[in-house]
């Protein structure tokens, strides 16, 4: 560990120091090669008129020529020294720098799914509310009429809507709170909108220790449900975690609609969900 | 949702034709074109005299036509060993061993040329200007990533493409980057790809091969090149330590194409819902944002196998040995 950190430290010092190397032989042949060219221009001109320069010429070319092309070597072995000390740097940072600890990012886009109830909310010129109505005059006003009425209202609607309850307390004696605790205390009654399918995945410990919860989490990324809701935006299908299917050699399992499916994958759970289409 | 349709085994045989039927077709193209210029201005051997001979090679022969071939069958091979040890094998190691091969002979041996990114501006101006004409090994480069891409995803960006290969190798801590900035910053390599069109549909003289004269790490691949190019090429490495590959992911044209292809790909690198424990760790250790809740993009995708070498359930971990640990302030028994 130790040994790796200043190991890797003089393989970065290396590359700093080579790279420096390279820039400053750089610097000094692009300040150079003007000056040469100068020099040898004006002897080819001195040569045109008296040809005695021939030999200082040819000299001078040949000096040049031997210059850059040492350059040219010097500057590929260094460029070689500078990639395998990198080589070296990298290798030897890797192994004290801890790998893949990065934050998964997944927090920000489970948030996105706030503004899910919007959606499903249905609004209400959807609401035909004069079944209340009829509904009432056929059962009763009476406080003893609350659950019949509640249970016509989700049968009919598939659940309970925030409207045809408000309709319910002008109509009727029974007084919101009355609707709320009833409502909320039997678990038959729903107060928000149930999907076309009903996708029914046992939480019982059987399939609780083959894994449900994958199970439903792949569902609810299948099915883009929206974080906190039951039901995806297109309403077709509400996920129901349900305590025991009652088929726990199967586990794990679920239902849709009518069809159990067991022995489930995440994969497989939702092609599981096929049969409804 | 069929966008293509299940054919099993079939894309492999097809890529095996495909790559075979490059290899075998037509060698006449490409030999055709007269690589010996006879100088006519220039005063010829006669005129000269003395005994003067003019060299045999006036310019540094191509490269024989079935080296040629080799590389594109070797770049075949290489996207399939690559596929292979991603998607069966699981092993980023020896991913990582594929990736520093690859580097060596397409990048340091053969200098980063040719290569599938720089050959999408050779194939616009073929296929704009009837005077220009690529070889078939040319072609061949450009298409055979992106078959693979409709396949299998960007098998091509993981342990083959040089320029990809010595970003993934220089990887040392990367940050997640904002999605959002991910995703404006991931426009820029469609804007490139525009331009290098645009550029490459000039006619002759105005035309400009941007894409290799602006690529930024071929100069260490030749070990020379225009200092301010170097400059780049190192900045985007030194910036590559910290962000995963930055010109795979912003720059890249070819990059682009491979996105729109790997779109379609039904079989590509994914996070196995069968065995998971929706645990995160494959999103933290994906250092180019290609986990979107939970799930492998494989449009972003860039064929690294950190994902799986990072399961707890797949890959090497779950191979490993069980190792024993000193817990620190524990008196040895």
């Amino acid at each position: 560990m130790r040994g790796a950190r200043t190991g890797s430290l003089v393989a970065g010092a290396l590359v700093a120091a080579l790279v420096a190397v390279l820039i400053a032989d750089y610097v000094v042949a692009a300040r150079r090669a003007p000056q040469d060219d100068k020099l040898i221009k004006s002897l080819q001109q001195q040569t045109k008129a008296d040809a005695s320069f021939a030999p200082a010429l040819a000299a001078e070319q040949k000096r040049v020529t031997a210059a850059r092309l040492a350059r040219k070597g010097r500057d590929d072995a260094v460029a070689w020294a500078l990639i395998a000390a990198a080589a070296a740097f990298l290798t030897l940072a890797k192994r004290w720098v801890p790998q893949g600890q990065g934050q998964a990012p997944g927090g920000k886009s489970a948030t996105r799914g706030s503004r899910a109830d919007g959606g499903v909310r249905p609004t209400l010129a959807e609401l035909d509310l004069g079944f209340v109505d009829t509904l009432v005059s056929k059962i009763g006003r009476g406080k003893e009429a609350a659950i019949p009425l509640l249970q016509a209202i989700q049968t009919h609607y598939r659940y309970l809507p925030d409207e045809a309850l408000r309709r319910l307390c002008e109509l009727t004696e029974i007084t919101p709170a009355e609707i709320a605790g009833t409502s909320s205390f039997y678990g038959q009654f729903r107060r928000s909108p149930v999907g076309e399918h009903m996708v029914r995945v046992c939480h019982g410990t059987a399939c609780h220790v083959s894994g449900a919860r994958q199970i439903t989490e792949e569902l609810r990324r299948f099915l883009e449900i929206p974080e906190g809701a039951d039901t995806d935006t297109a309403r077709m299908f509400t996920l129901d975690e349900v305590a025991c299917l009652g088929c726990c050699s199967l586990a794990p399992v679920l239902m849709v609609d009518g069809h159990t499916a067991g022995k489930l994958t995440p994969a497989t759970a939702c092609d599981a969900l096929k049969v409804t289409a | 949702m069929s966008g293509l349709p299940k054919i099993g085994r079939a894309p492999a045989a097809i890529l095996a034709l495909f790559v075979l039927a490059l290899g075998a077709a037509p060698s006449a193209p490409a030999q055709a074109i007269p690589y010996t210029r006879p100088v006519e201005t220039a005063p010829q051997q006669d005129a000269i005299g003395g005994g003067y001979r003019t060299p045999a090679v006036q310019r540094p022969l191509p490269r024989d036509y079935w080296l040629q071939v080799l590389d594109v069958v070797l770049l075949g091979a290489a996207m399939g060993i690559s596929v292979w040890l991603v998607l069966k094998r699981r092993s980023r190691r020896w991913l990582v061993a594929l990736a520093i091969g690859s580097l060596g002979y397409f990048g340091f041996y053969r200098e980063g040329c040719i290569c599938p990114i720089g050959s999408i501006q050779n194939v616009v101006v073929a296929i704009a200007d009837p005077r220009y004409s690529i070889p078939m090994v040319v072609t061949a480069t450009f298409v055979l990533p992106l078959v693979v891409a409709l396949f299998f995803g960007r098998a091509f960006c993981g342990g083959v493409c040089a320029l990809g290969a010595i970003q993934e190798l220089v990887v040392l801590r990367p940050v997640q980057v904002p999605r959002r900035l991910d995703r404006a910053l991931g426009l820029l390599k469609y804007v490139y790809l525009g331009l290098a069109v645009l550029f490459a549909v000039r006619p002759a003289l105005a035309r400009d091969f941007l894409i290799c004269r602006f690529d930024p790490f071929v100069g260490f691949f030749r070990r020379t090149g225009a200092p301010h190019m170097l400059l780049i090429g190192g900045a985007f490495l030194v910036v590559g330590m910290f962000v995963g590959r930055p010109y795979c992911r912003y720059l890249c044209p070819y990059g682009g194409l491979l996105a729109w292809c790997a779109r379609v790909a039904k079989r590509g690198v994914t996070i196995t819902p069968d065995r998971e424990l929706d645990c995160g760790l494959c999103a933290g250790a994906c250092p180019y944002g290609a986990i979107e809740k939970m799930r492998a993009v494989g449009r972003n995708c860039l064929y690294c196998a950190r994902c799986y070498s990072s399961c707890p359930c797949d890959g090497e971990l779950a191979h490993a040995k069980a190792e024993l640990v000193r817990l620190k302030g524990v008196a040895p028994s």
